[in-house]
């Protein structure tokens, strides 16, 4: 019984790990949403969607890529040995145009 | 002429018209089909209807067509009939030199029946462009044939290796087939013993221009140019200041003709008559007098007179037509009959285009495989938009040359025929289309195609764009290349979706999707009257007035708004000359015909024919001023 709860255990261990690489992946990478966005474009296209439908494909596709892109920049982090030295800072004139 | 005179000879003669834009039943002043029907004793005639014979050769050649796209991809029954239900561009020259070869040889019911095939083959063939298009296609056939030969090469060696099955199926029976007819027809085209062509010209400086570039190109292809015809020649008469010039102008072409193709090759001069030769008995009677050689030597042989050779316009009464018909439009198409003059009137009118707006951005695009353009201006002209010398610097010309667009994007097209093949499930990837003869062929269509895409790249740049287009039949087709390629692009985007699981939709779909919403937007473009016009342009003569009708017929159903119907080169001021008289009267009752054509849906614009005609900038414009009111 072990032998077989253990491989039970093992063989779905497996599986979930595969199943949170991919999801991490794609929490990471917006490749699968350009796709899916693509597509939507050639249903479009093809007329199998409408203007309203591809728009709504859009807006969720946009927003998720959107959330990958604030999540891969991150929040600000410092270790304790950084320093802040000075702050570089340029102003721009629009008069000067 | 040349058909009714063998015909005559004894010889069984059978003329083909292979011009999607058929005038041949107008010329013997009856009604033709596609099946060959008997003018006289062992004359027959056949106006070939290349849509339908493609059909009927699809629905001969669907079921190992099929097998060779099923066995060579992984697509299924439906996704291969949607592919072969799709029309091919070049659909009339690949059909034609089948066809031809297929009436050389005699049908096989005629054969049957103990009929002996026909003496002599008669080809009346498209304008300049199109005809080098027709001769290339047996190239093209050899080369789709070497593609199927590909695509069931690896069912060929399952069946012979592990079902030991040596006999060979429908499916290679057609490639063997295909490759035979390709080889045997290029090899008859270059037979100078079967196969005799001739060059039938006008005795103008643009028709010179146009048979050099043409007897040149056939040259290269191993084509023998027997003959040279300059058909509607002025025949002598009376002093006439107008006439003499025109006289004059002509000997010198004629001269140039000579010199420059006579050397082993007839010349033949076919006088203009004030009323077209049509119906048997005038071309019997023009062929009598040919085969005499009576009345046909136009004195062609007379020295160009220094003394008339001012420059004469005639009519110059301005005619202040107010030019509604090109105002406003975004896209203008000019096209008529060969040899009509489209080119020379759509130079005037980019011009005047030009002229009347400094800010307005105008684009001349001739879609012609054989350009005028630049022997209009006078200037040098290709494939990529320039500005002309002494023009205004918001007007570009483009002459636009598919093969060398095809060349310059030959890495893009074969990465995308890549994509096509690893869809579709090609072994080996897109080596099979990519690397075969295709794509170092200017096949037939490709120029409608890149016409489309020329103006669909062009949309963004300019404001206006003014379309130069090949005569009659090929306008008609590259107006029809958007709903074709749209459809194509359909079946690709579908195909790609469907088996995206296996293969990933790459660039070659953002590409489609791109492209797809660009024709879409240009088919709503072309059916919107507001922005788009066409002018059919005409002179004022039988034959061309009734291919202007049928033009005319054919655009409507395209949903296309014709806005002006250009009658050219009027004998507007005839002075004391009979000639000119007679011709302006002639000119005059086919003008009221030309306006039953219109049927008041269009504006009729008359303008006077001018010796020499108007080439250069500067004379395009000071004849544009006698029929178009200045900006």
């Amino acid at each position: 019984m072990f032998i077989l709860d253990s491989l039970l255990i093992g063989s779905l261990r497996f599986v979930l790990d595969k199943v949170i690489a991919a999801a991490e992946t794609e929490a990471q990478d917006d490749s699968a949403l350009r796709e899916q966005l693509l597509e939507a474009q050639m249903r479009l296209e093809l007329g199998e969607i409408s203007e309203e439908e591809f728009a709504a494909i859009e807006r969720d596709v946009l927003i998720a890529i959107r959330e990958i892109k604030g999540r891969q920049q991150g929040p600000i982090s410092m270790s304790p040995d950084d320093k802040i030295t000075g702050v570089d800072i340029q102003s721009y004139d629009e008069s000067e145009k | 002429m040349h058909a009714v005179a063998e015909a005559a000879g004894g010889l069984r003669v059978l003329i083909v018209s292979t011009d999607p834009a058929h005038s041949l039943g107008d010329a013997f002043d009856t009604t033709l089909t596609a099946t060959p029907g008997r003018l006289r004793a062992s004359l027959d005639a056949v106006e070939l209807d290349a849509p339908r014979a493609f059909t009927r050769w699809l629905a001969d050649h669907r079921r190992p067509l099929g097998e060779i796209l099923e066995h060579g991809t992984w697509l299924d029954r439906e996704d291969v009939d949607a592919l072969l239900d799709l029309s091919v561009p070049g659909v009339d020259e690949l059909m034609g030199i089948l066809e031809i070869d297929r009436l050389a040889r005699g049908e096989r019911k005629a054969r049957k029946a103990r009929q002996e095939k026909y003496d002599l083959i008669v080809v009346d063939t498209a304008p300049t462009g199109h005809t080098l298009r027709l001769l290339s296609a047996p190239e093209t056939v050899a080369a789709v044939a070497e593609v199927l030969g590909d695509l069931q090469q690896e069912h060929r060696l399952i069946r012979e290796q592990l079902a030991r099955v040596g006999r060979p199926e429908a499916a290679d029976r057609l490639i063997a087939v295909l490759a035979d007819q390709a080889r045997e027809t290029a090899a008859r085209l270059r037979d100078t013993d079967q196969t005799a062509f001739v060059w039938v010209t006008l005795p103008e400086e643009l028709s010179l221009a146009e048979a050099g570039d043409g007897i040149a190109a056939l040259e290269r292809a191993g084509i023998t140019v027997r003959e040279v015809v300059v058909n509607r020649v002025l025949p002598d008469g009376g002093p006439c200041p107008i006439c003499d010039r025109r006289r004059s102008d002509e000997a010198k072409v004629i001269a140039a003709i000579r010199r420059r193709f006579g050397r082993g090759r007839t010349v033949r001069i076919v006088p203009a008559a004030i009323k077209e030769p049509r119906g048997l008995t005038a071309l019997a009677s023009l062929a009598r007098r040919r085969a005499e050689g009576l009345g046909l030597r136009a004195k062609d042989t007379k020295k160009p007179d220094r003394l008339r050779t001012q420059r004469v316009e005639i009519g110059q009464q301005p005619l202040a037509f107010s030019p509604k018909p090109f105002a406003e439009a975004s896209l203008l198409f000019f096209g008529g009959k060969g040899g009509v003059g489209k080119t020379t009137v759509a130079a005037a009118v980019a011009l005047w285009l030009a002229r009347a707006d400094r800010q307005r951005r105008v684009l001349l695009l001739s879609t012609d495989p054989a350009h005028s353009l630049a022997d209009v201006f006078r200037a040098e002209i290709g494939d990529t938009a320039r500005s002309i010398p002494g023009g205004p610097p918001n007007l570009a010309v483009r002459e636009l040359d598919a093969a060398h667009a095809l060349a310059t994007r030959r890495a893009q097209f074969e990465s995308a025929l890549d994509e096509i093949a690893a869809a579709i499930g090609v072994e080996g990837g897109g080596g099979a289309i990519g690397t075969s003869e295709l794509m170092r062929l200017a096949p037939p269509g490709i120029d409608e195609l890149f016409g489309v895409l020329g103006v669909v790249d062009a949309r963004g740049e300019y404001d206006v764009i003014v379309v130069d287009t090949a005569p009659t039949g090929h306008a008609l087709r590259l107006l029809e290349m958007p709903e074709a390629a749209r459809e194509w692009m359909q079946v690709l985007l579908r195909v790609l979706l469907k088996y995206r699981s296996l293969v990933r939709p790459g660039q070659l779909a953002a590409e489609l999707v791109e492209l797809s919403r660009s024709i879409r937007e240009l088919i709503a473009l072309l059916r919107d009257a507001k922005t788009t016009r066409f002018i059919a342009v005409t002179r004022a003569a039988e034959l061309p007035r009734r291919e202007t009708a049928r033009l005319l017929t054919r655009l409507r159903r395209l949903h296309l708004a014709v806005s002006a119907i250009v009658a050219n080169a009027l004998t507007l001021a005839p002075r004391r000359c009979a000639r000119c008289r007679a011709v302006r009267a002639a000119e005059r009752r086919e003008l009221t015909s030309l306006r039953k054509v219109c049927g008041g849906r269009c504006a009729i614009i008359q303008t006077p024919l001018a010796a020499p005609p108007p080439r250069g900038v500067a004379a395009l414009n000071r004849w544009s001023k006698a029929w178009l009111a200045e900006p």
